[in-house]
């Protein structure tokens, strides 16, 4: 089936995203899919949580950390800068103790823990995702494109969301327990009410958002995750394996879309030996390719002559992604 | 056996008082460092392993958010996780 029909058949699938080896174009075709979304009139959001900008590179445009930048109508991006949001974040629960109990300064031993605490790897990935959270959470875009960073990323966060989320669980039983005994004891002192208990309010809103944000990635009607590869047997095993870990976390793969295919009609021309034997090499990947993957293959796009950057080229690249002329 | 029996019995006199000084003086020691280095291993096992006690190790991210909450209660709960408690503190 074509990409096109795909995107028509599945209207309520509105968070896209590519996913795949670095390198091989997700940047690329979150891109294109945006303008051509865009183009046929849809709000349309293309969100990079990397920290190496590669929107900017791709829209030639400084957006990084600028929030949502119009590029052309209807089509928006946005870079968002983990750093500053985990700092910004730190900053604030600072603000919120200085607050609560009047004090001048963080303790010494608080600000160190608040300080030690933007080291740990797992602090990045969820000031990511809840930066996502807050981005499809507004809903004020008619599709998400999601341009995701390499796939152990995504896979890390699921498959921690999904531990955190049973110790959540756990915590939050304790301290409903925790609840009642407050409230036994306030019956015994013949108190009216009970404090009402803040902690247990931020663990229902932390399980909230993890589950939010690995919704996002999982919601079978609302997301479609596309994987991108090349004819190159390596690329294929990879991307096999990983559609098979991703499976695991009940990502909904809505199919694969081929990149950097060498035209096979050079093959007619006079062209050295070294392009003649990439085109066979390519040819054997692809019979692969069909082979394994069959009709969830939405895609075969051409290996361009130029890098692909700025309007022009995406557009270009767009129409022949969607089989489509655009205006 | 019978041998080791006899080389401690040598020790005679000598070894008596060795024995006795060591009891007087070091041995409560000793055994108060061993009892502090056993809480460390255990404290660091409870920070690196706390999953296992079913103590959650929250996202650093979203444990943040507790903090605030927390920041009176964080002395005593450093002070009591480090306290030790068997039937043998109550004794003394």
């Amino acid at each position: 089936m074509a990409l096109a029909d795909i995107f028509d058949k599945y209207p309520d699938r509105r968070y896209i995203m590519y996913g795949g080896k670095g390198g091989l174009g997700k940047t690329t075709f979150s891109a294109a899919t945006a303008y051509y979304l865009a183009k046929k009139g849809k709000r349309v959001l293309v969100f990079s949580v990397d920290p190496q900008a590669s929107l900017s590179d791709i829209f030639e445009r400084d957006i990084f950390g600028q929030g949502n930048i119009e590029i052309v109508p209807n089509l928006f991006a946005c870079e968002v800068d983990a750093d500053r949001r985990v700092q910004d974040y730190q900053e604030e629960i600072r603000q919120k103790i200085i607050s609560m109990y009047g004090m001048k300064k963080i303790p010494e031993e608080i600000e160190s823990y608040i300080k030690a605490s933007s080291a740990e790897p797992a602090m990045e990935e969820s000031a990511i995702f809840d930066a996502v959270v807050d981005i499809v959470v507004k809903g004020d875009f008619d599709y998400y494109i999601y341009d995701l960073v390499p796939l152990g990323h995504a896979l890390y966060y699921l498959s921690m969301a999904s531990i955190y989320d049973a110790w959540l669980d756990k915590i939050t039983g304790l301290r409903e327990q925790m609840r009642e005994y407050d409230q036994a004891i306030a019956t015994m002192q013949r108190d009216e009410e009970t404090e009402e208990d803040q902690i247990y309010n931020e663990l229902l809103y932390i399980k909230e958002r993890i589950g939010e944000s690995s919704k996002i990635m999982t919601d079978t009607k609302k997301t479609a995750f596309f994987f991108v590869l090349t004819p190159e047997e390596m690329t294929i095993v990879d991307t096999e394996k990983a559609a098979g870990l991703f499976a695991n976390y009940n990502v909904p793969l809505a199919g694969y879309v081929v990149n950097r295919v060498i035209n096979r009609d050079l093959l007619n021309e006079n062209i050295p030996e070294y392009l003649r034997n990439r085109i066979e090499m390519q040819a054997n990947a692809l019979e692969m390719i069909d082979d394994k993957f069959g009709d969830t293959v939405h895609s075969r796009v051409p290996e361009f002559d130029s890098e692909i950057k700025g309007l022009n080229v995406i557009k270009e690249l767009a129409e022949v992604m969607f089989e489509e002329k655009l205006s | 056996m019978e041998e080791k029996k006899q080389k401690k019995k040598r020790g005679g006199i000598i070894g008596f008082f060795k024995d006795f000084t060591y009891g007087m003086a070091t041995h409560g020691m000793a055994r108060h460092a061993l009892k502090t280095r056993s809480s460390m291993e255990h404290l660091f096992i409870l920070i690196t392993m706390g999953d296992m006690l079913g103590i959650p190790i929250l996202p650093p991210y979203y444990s943040l958010r507790l903090l605030p909450h927390v920041v009176p209660q964080i002395t005593t709960w450093k002070r009591r996780m480090l306290r030790e408690k068997d039937f043998v503190d109550s004794m003394y």
